[in-house]
């Protein structure tokens, strides 16, 4: 894998920007400390969190203990009632969309990432793919395809009211995803 | 139901002010928006590639039935394939029963409506919820969507808040963060609590037995993500082959639907996903997942007949509502299917739905053609109207309607009915070059606008006085006048005549010559329209000239459709065939055939553009006329906003429904009025006499002219 141009990380996040999420990219180590730090900006109490060996290297969890925010990592689908953050990894990204890509049946990162009312996706640089046609080739080339595969570009959002758009409805009101450079 | 009900519900939709308001605006910045999201995407080629993978999964329909069938079992799901609608709901309502269901959440799913899943569910005592925000509004409402992709744009923030308040027993203001966040609150308790989840499905993928859901609001991935059950509904329509030709689909959706280049989410099912049984053990195991195919006589219907089997290639991308002039002023409620609204709604509601009603609403189409332009699958929606007409008028004729095209296409007959009616206007006219007053009968006709004068010498009576002084002719060519031409506008008529002369061509009027067929065929009267055709393919001898031409665009798009009327083969359609070849719009040819020199007197003068439907979207003609005012000398060119929304003139549309038409023409008069334009410019004899009328009935000084008339004014050939 190739690690994640400037070029691209700037389309991927202008494109994100553009439908109301924000981005930040970051080094494994600081990982924990960006997670925290946007939680810690927008006043997030709590979080759910589907841990990953990236997350885990990244100590995210310490990260955002001693932030002194509160981390659920089991029960995921009880806590997610009442919890207002969530994280996890997500597979691939499309720069030309801003869009990250769950291609796996967790139910857990399911849960979090359309629960929430803040989420924060985890991308490794290297799997930004630059178009929609390149991730539909990834997919259409898979041995087998997940039993879940779901593309989320920005918040949840409605225009169902006079056509106003507006954001949050049953999915997350905010939402960030952190590029993570690879080594 | 009769047109007269229909009548009354459209003038009900107009009176609706919100819908005006929120429809509009929509409606407006809707193309820009689209535009904007297909930057770096090939529309075209997308919608061909659409139109490819769909027609595919059409032909190899019982292939796809079976092939995902397969994969989705292979993968943990269940299939149902049912025959009929009964069938289906049967099978569900045995499925609910069994699994001891009792409360429901939905996502969107146009099939589950055609169904009446909501109702019967509810009638067995199952708590069904909507959770699409619009869906849920209109439940409250106890109404049907008013649009397919926004259902309840004809509600305020308001209405919505007072709906809020009485179902939460709580003060709802009106302010719609507001709201958007007590549809989150009381709908989170709902998906959380639900035994059973519902989808609707964009597309279902044989290969792989994978269905796909795209939506903002995420109360899609709620409905996958928590209930135990989860249960899929969707037609045999909604087919591909593979996860790869399922992209274009995803290409053009959010781009055609909303304008988004991508929605919030897409998410792919592929048999049965895991889900969490128990959240007190935190309990995780695959979920029981149904898909219920509808593979009922109605789709199958569509899918025999070959002139309509392209519906199959539709998205329900709702493109065809969002561009359509008269959609927009009277929305989707008149369409009164319940289900499906707009241009593709009428194909669906005939097919699937009630084809009683679908005869009565596909009169609401201008023919204008917008919808073809922007539809996601490619289909000839106007086109497939027109057959629906057709079949209607065969069905049931309409006496007046068949007397006046009988009329038409009896060329004698129609020409003194017009000389009489030339002489006996007299008392409306008072004098004046326009009639502001007719009598009660014909008050559509004149509600927003004047009608001009009939001519009181016909052109084909005119025409052997035009001096033609074309000492070297290059060549000759027949003018086909139409019967705007031949009996109103005669002065245009001389105009094109003397442009064409000056570029050194003769022309000559054949005499034989009848209507064009256009009005029969808008109508849907094959008979007439046939026997026009007959008439001028005789009477035009295209064999004699080099070109047909016509300065009305209807007319020449019927002529040059011709060949559509015969069988390949015969004599008729290879006569059919030279004349189509041979006939041109006046700009295009006088165009091509050099007339675009730089000249005119130099007088300055302000000329905005009107694009008439048949020219800019059946004949593809944009450019050469705007070539050719620009080089007039003195012509400082302006566009006007939405220059090719159509008039409202519609042919016989804007007597037959003159409360839809006369606000399109409202609209185009004010963008007119913002350019400050002097002059219209026009290439169609129909829309010179409705934006005319128009702007005459308003008291507005701004002049409606043809290109000809123009080129032949400022280049002094008059």
């Amino acid at each position: 894998m190739n690690k994640i141009t400037d070029e691209l990380y700037e389309r991927f996040k202008k494109n994100l920007e553009s439908v109301n999420g924000t981005c930040v990219r970051t080094s494994k180590e600081n990982l924990g400390k960006a997670v925290a730090g946007i939680f810690t900006e927008a006043g997030i109490p709590d979080t759910c969190i589907v841990e990953t060996p990236l997350l885990k290297e990244g100590g995210v969890i310490n990260a955002l203990e001693e932030a002194g925010i509160k981390v659920y990592t089991d029960h995921i689908r009880l806590n997610a009632e009442t919890v207002k953050g969530g994280v996890s990894e997500s597979q691939y990204g499309i720069a030309d969309l801003g869009t990250m890509v769950q291609a796996r049946d967790v139910i857990d990162e399911r849960i979090v990432s359309t629960m929430s009312e803040y989420y924060i996706g985890i991308l490794r640089g290297s799997t930004i793919v630059p178009e929609y046609d390149d991730m539909f080739d990834i997919l259409a080339e898979l041995p087998e395809l997940p039993n879940f595969v779901g593309f989320v570009t920005g918040p949840s959002r409605t225009a169902d009211i006079e056509c106003v758009s507006t954001v949050g409805v049953h999915g997350p009101l905010q939402m960030s995803v952190v590029v993570v450079d690879d080594e | 139901m009769s047109s007269e009900a229909l009548k009354q519900e459209i003038r009900a939709a107009l009176d609706n002010t919100t819908l005006a308001r929120t429809l509009g605006t929509f409606c407006k910045t809707y193309p820009a928006k689209r535009e904007k999201a297909y930057e770096g995407v090939d529309f075209e080629a997308t919608r061909n590639k659409i139109s490819e993978v769909k027609r595919y999964a059409a032909d190899h329909v019982d292939e796809m039935i079976s092939e995902f069938t397969k994969n989705c079992e292979a993968r943990g799901g269940h299939v149902i394939v049912a025959k009929s609608k009964d069938e289906a709901m049967e099978k569900i309502r045995a499925l609910v029963k069994e699994k001891n269901v009792k409360t429901i959440v939905k996502s969107k799913s146009m099939a589950s409506e055609e169904l009446h899943f909501n109702k019967v569910l509810t009638d067995d005592g199952v708590l069904v919820q909507e959770t699409d925000l619009g869906e849920f509004i209109i439940a409250l409402e106890g109404n049907t969507p008013v649009h397919m992709v926004m259902p309840a744009l004809h509600l305020n923030k308001e209405e919505v808040a007072d709906l809020f308040t009485d179902y939460t027993k709580v003060k709802n203001a009106p302010v719609i963060a507001e709201e958007v966040k007590t549809a989150r609150k009381v709908m989170r308790e709902k998906f959380c609590t639900a035994d059973m989840g519902v989808s609707g499905a964009n597309v279902a993928v044989a290969d792989t037995g994978t269905v796909f859901t795209m939506s903002n609001e995420g109360n899609g991935r709620m409905v996958g993500a928590l209930p135990k059950i989860h249960l899929y509904i969707f037609g045999i329509e909604k087919f591909v082959k593979s996860i790869s030709d399922a992209r274009w689909i995803f290409k053009a959706l959010p781009r055609n639907g909303t304008g988004q280049r991508i929605a919030s989410y897409v998410s792919m099912y592929t048999g049965a996903t895991e889900v969490v049984t128990d959240k007190e053990n935190d309990t995780k195991e695959k979920k029981e997942f149904y898909a219920v195919i509808l593979d009922e006589p109605g789709r199958r219907s569509i899918l025999a007949e070959p002139e309509f089997r392209q519906v199959f290639e539709c998205i329900r991308c709702g493109a065809c509502l969002d561009v359509c002039p008269a959609f927009a002023l009277v929305g989707g409620h008149v369409y009164g299917s319940k289900v499906y609204t707009g241009g593709i709604g009428i194909m669906l509601t005939h097919f699937l739905i009630d084809e009683g009603r679908a005869s009565e609403i596909q009169s609401l189409c201008l023919q204008c053609g917008r919808c073809k332009e922007v539809c996601g699958g490619g289909l000839k929606i106007t086109d497939m109207i027109r057959k629906i007409r057709e079949k209607n008028a065969k069905e049931h004729p309409n006496a007046i309607h068949k007397f006046a095209l009988d009329a038409v296409s009896d060329r004698k007959l129609f020409h003194s009915m017009l000389r009489i009616a030339s002489v006996a206007q007299a008392p409306f006219t008072k004098g004046q070059p326009m009639i502001r007053h007719l009598p009660m009968f014909l008050s559509g006709l004149t509600e927003g606008r004047s009608f001009p004068n009939i001519a009181q010498v016909p052109l084909r009576d005119i025409f052997p006085t035009i001096e033609q002084d074309v000492p070297n002719p290059k060549g000759k060519i027949a003018l086909f006048a139409g019967c705007l031409l031949d009996f109103v506008y005669t002065d245009l008529a001389r105009d094109v005549v003397l442009d064409l002369n000056s570029i050194g061509y003769l022309v000559e009027m054949p005499l034989g010559q009848a209507c064009c067929g256009c009005p029969a065929s808008t109508m849907g009267d094959v008979e007439n329209a046939t026997k026009e055709a007959e008439i001028n393919i005789e009477g035009m001898e295209a064999e004699k000239y080099d070109y047909i031409v016509s300065a009305c665009p209807s007319c020449t798009h019927q002529l040059r459709d011709y060949p559509t009327f015969f069988e390949e083969g015969t004599e008729m359609h290879k006569r059919a065939t030279e004349l189509a070849g041979k006939t041109f719009d006046f700009c295009k040819l006088f165009y091509d055939l050099g007339g675009c020199e730089e000249s005119g007197d130099g007088k300055a003068v302000k000329v905005t553009y009107h694009d008439s439907c048949h020219l800019c979207r059946s004949l593809r003609v944009t450019q050469e006329q705007r070539e050719l005012l620009k080089n007039t000398k003195g012509v400082e060119f302006v566009e006007m906003e939405e220059h090719d929304n159509c008039c409202g003139f519609g042919g016989t549309y804007s007597v037959l429904y003159p409360d839809i038409a006369t606000p399109i023409l409202e609209k185009k008069i004010a963008n007119i009025q913002a350019t400050g334009a002097d002059v219209v410019a026009v290439d169609c004899p129909g829309c010179m006499m409705q934006i005319r009328g128009g702007l005459d009935a308003r008291g507005l000084d701004i002049k409606v002219k043809h290109t000809a008339e123009i080129i032949a004014e400022k280049r002094g050939l008059v």
